[in-house]
């Protein structure tokens, strides 16, 4: 049973996410004033690179490197249940709780950290470094937030707190979502903080040695992971949802905001990028967990 | 004991066997024996040995100690001991440093413990509480602060670190996973006899072991020198503990961490003790590019800045969770929130730490020519290795000793159902279903991406990389990430923790003492008639005060 169910939660995420990725490069490309590709081009080309007939590896670790980071996206995606109150569509979610998620999170980037350094490549190196030191500006916001939330449902069960919300959190508490929403543009890896890939800046970042199915499994895994993060968020601040359209919908407005937000603003350095992270969402996020502590 | 024989007639010595002592002394036990088989590839003189022995007796002394002054004797003879094993590695400055503030330390809890004593009469733990009700005010925060000193001293906490990171990185690569591992474990208890037997300081405590946890992380960020990251990286570990200590139900998230610290900590040590027995290096700038020289070591490594980052499936995990319940619990939010920043930060100092040793490139030509450690390095790491991924596994297979420590002190204990699933006051989680969902979706992954048709050409040249269309050579700069965590410096906020130290203060301190001293030797110049005139002069004063 649950293995059928997290194969339906696996396949949804994956092609969900490939068209909301999809969907991304066209509105993103009428922000630039272009047309953009095909809405399922990512998912052909990810098919594409899955069936080169030569990838380099730099061996064991590196070839390590890509599998953990798509363990870690579909850990993620299995502990976190897709609604509020449902017997399916729950995967794992019942033997762990946000702790975990938050940890898992990170386990897949710092998996594939390993792989990157294995390859020698210095800009790889650059990407990890830069990744690495904005993460854990990037998740302070984010921490206080969900500390908030969880005390105040009493519970760390991603189902709890998602039904418990009688008004959605984001308008209850809207400092702390405000404060959240910052975190979340970075995990999603759109601009202001989008130094880690930076492309044309470092030719690529993480990414750069990884060629073929390698490269096929990092794009596989960004979708599922996309998606997975959406669904997270959608729980912690929008109420959860009861049913797929519900689901569809809320991580799509999110999604949305998202990717407009990033098509707005250039990109910060990596110093920059800490230093607002820890002056601004943090003070907001603060200030949104005392109000609504206070009693 | 009775000591009545010899005129004290009031005080009272005693040895208690009580499940805490036990857990420590099991700890201390465990490390001593994981440790002897890293000896046998040093040449140590058997005075080295006769040290380690007389350390580990005083440390047994310490835990199963059931009164202040036996507790006092230990704590003097660890401190005495640990300065002669030190002495035969340390340079003279970090050796001077060393024994002044272990001396310090040992004199301001001796003072604490006599100022207790004034309350009942009694050295006793079991009288403690009431000792400490008896006292005044003023008396009350001066044994409290006398007593915190003396053990921050020994755990480092930031402030009273100063003599510790040196410590660490020139005390021979034998005694310092000992020194990180157990040593600092004893201020640990002296802070859970404090806690639980005198008085509580929630705030106090929840506060300072959280600030020194943040400072210690950014600290171990810039390290270049693996030795010195990690003290840094076992005082920013202890900080949680002295955290989580500041909660009432705290005490088993701090067991639960001390086990964890104490294995983990082992075993990175002894990793690095291999590398640097192999390469006679130990800073990242002079390594890299060993993981395929040293395939075992690097997965051990892994395994162990998995735990020390507290990443689920391992143990380090359990231990954290156990943390983080118990903060949420009590409502300490914020200082949760700035735990939790500082165990996000410390995912930069374990990438640099495996990073800086294992991947990149090597940095010179004669990195490329070694061969894995010896076994005698490994046996003790894959003990270690495996007891972190059976606690990973099983998060709840210690809550039984937990308990009985836990009902001892009179605490809430923790909920039991079976060994896989750890129940705290805020939700469970279940270490079996982790690893294994863990292990069945990576074999998954694996199978398929070998399925492929696709074929896969391993790299032979090491200088192969994509490089914006250039050739990188011998000359280029390749091994790129070992400085990482410099950009932190151009943070302003975080470059307050890099700009400031505490050497200019303790230097000030040193400075005043030589001039106090300088009177004493206007004095006594050490000329013998001068001496001696000094010694009449005494001698007529103590007679005509005895006389009085």
């Amino acid at each position: 049973m649950i293995v059928l169910d997290s194969l339906l939660m696996f396949l949804i995420a994956y092609s969900t996410g490939f068209l909301y990725y999809g969907l991304y490069r066209n509105i993103t490309a009428r922000f630039q004033r272009r047309y953009g590709p095909p809405i399922w081009q990512s998912f052909f080309d990810s098919i594409k690179f899955f069936t080169k007939e030569e990838s380099t590896s730099h061996g064991w670790m590196f070839y390590l490197g890509p599998i953990i980071m798509m363990t870690g996206a579909i850990m993620t995606l299995l502990f976190i249940p897709f609604f509020s109150n449902d017997e399916s569509f729950v995967g794992l979610s019942k033997y762990g709780n946000l702790f975990v998620v938050l940890y898992l999170l990170v386990l897949g980037p710092l998996g594939n950290a390993l792989g990157v350094g294995t390859a020698g490549n210095p800009f790889g190196a650059m990407g990890i470094t830069r990744g690495l030191s904005r993460l854990f500006a990037m998740e302070l916001p984010f921490y206080i937030a969900v500390i908030a939330i969880m005390s105040l449902s009493g519970s760390s069960d991603i189902a709890t707190i998602s039904a418990s919300q009688t008004m959605l959190n984001a308008v209850a508490y809207p400092l702390l979502f405000i404060g959240a929403l910052f975190s979340f543009i970075g995990m999603m890896g759109q601009a202001p903080f989008d130094v880690v890939g930076a492309p044309v800046e470092v030719y690529s970042g993480p990414a750069t040695e990884f060629s073929g199915k390698f490269l096929a499994l990092l794009m596989s895994q960004s979708a599922i992971f996309t998606f997975a993060k959406l669904v997270l968020m959608v729980h912690l601040f929008l109420g959860g949802a009861d049913g797929f359209l519900e689901l569809l919908g809320k991580t799509f407005v999110l999604f949305l905001f998202v990717i407009a937000f990033g098509s707005m603003y250039g990109r910060f350095k990596t110093a920059q990028s800490i230093d607002f992270l820890l002056k601004v969402p943090t003070t907001i996020a603060v200030l949104g967990l005392i109000l609504a502590t206070w009693s | 004991m009775d000591l009545s024989i010899f005129g004290l007639s009031d005080i009272i010595l005693s040895l208690k066997v009580t499940h805490l002592a036990n857990f420590f002394a099991s700890l201390i036990a465990f490390s001593s024996f994981i440790v002897m088989f890293i000896g046998r590839n040093y040449k140590l003189t058997k005075s080295f040995y006769a040290l380690f022995i007389l350390l580990t007796a005083s440390l047994f002394l310490i835990v199963y100690a059931a009164d202040y002054l036996l507790f006092f004797i230990g704590w003097e003879v660890m401190s005495i001991s640990s300065y002669f094993l030190l002495s035969f590695s340390l340079s003279k400055e970090a050796l001077h440093k060393y024994i002044i503030f272990a001396m310090a330390s040992a004199l301001s809890i001796f003072i604490a413990i006599l100022i207790l004593y004034s309350g009942t009469h009694s050295f006793l733990y079991a009288d403690a509480r009431e000792s400490f009700a008896r006292l005044s005010d003023i008396k009350g925060i001066v044994f409290v602060v006398l007593m915190l000193f003396g053990i921050f001293v020994k755990l480092g906490t930031i402030g009273f670190h100063y003599w510790l990171v040196d410590a660490y990185e020139e005390s021979h690569d034998f005694f310092t996973p000992y020194l990180s591992a157990v040593l600092s474990k004893m201020g640990i208890y002296a802070l859970i006899i404090l806690v639980t037997q005198v008085v509580e300081l929630s705030y106090t405590l929840a506060i300072i072991g959280v600030m020194t946890s943040i400072i210690a992380t950014f600290k171990a960020i810039q390290e270049d020198s693996a030795k010195r990251l990690l003290a840094y990286s076992s005082i920013a570990q202890l900080g949680y503990i002295v955290t989580v200590l500041g909660v009432a139900d705290g005490m088993a998230g701090a067991l639960y961490h001390s086990l964890i610290h104490t294995l983990v900590k082992l075993l990175l040590f002894i990793n690095i003790a291999g590398i640097i027995y192999v390469t006679g290096r130990s800073k990242f700038s002079q390594l890299g590019g060993l993981i395929y020289k040293t395939p075992q070591s690097f997965v051990l490594l892994l395994i162990g800045i998995i735990t020390l980052a507290g990443m689920p499936p391992l143990g380090g995990f359990a231990s954290k969770f156990m943390i983080y319940t118990s903060l949420l619990d009590a409502k300490y939010l914020l200082i949760l929130s700035a735990v939790m920043f500082s165990s996000a930060s410390a995912f930069l100092y374990v990438y640099k730490l495996i990073y800086g040793i294992y991947l990149g490139h090597p940095t010179n030509k004669k990195l490329e020519s070694i061969k894995e450690v010896p076994l005698s390095f490994l046996i003790p790491q894959y003990i270690l290795a495996l007891i972190l991924i059976l606690i990973g596994t099983f998060p709840a297979l210690i809550v039984p000793q937990l308990n009985a420590i836990l009902s001892e002190s009179h605490l809430h204990t923790i909920a039991f159902r079976d060994y896989a699933t750890l129940i705290s006051a805020f939700g469970e989680y279940n270490g079996l279903v982790l690893i294994s969902a863990f292990g069945v979706i990576f074999g998954i992954v694996l199978l398929f991406l070998l399925s492929t048709h696709s074929k896969v050409k391993e790299v032979k040249d090491r200088f192969d990389v994509a490089y914006c269309g250039e050739e990188p050579n011998e000359a280029t700069h390749l091994h790129y990430g070992y400085s990482m965590g410099k950009e932190l410096k151009r943070v302003g906020f975080l470059n307050l923790i890099y700009k400031n130290s505490v050497k200019p203060f303790y230097d000030f301190i040193a400075s005043q003492t030589v001039n106090f001293a300088d009177i004493f030797k206007k004095i006594y110049t050490g000329n013998l008639t001068n001496n001696f005139n000094i010694a009449v002069v005494f001698a007529i004063i103590l007679l005509w005060w005895s006389i009085k």
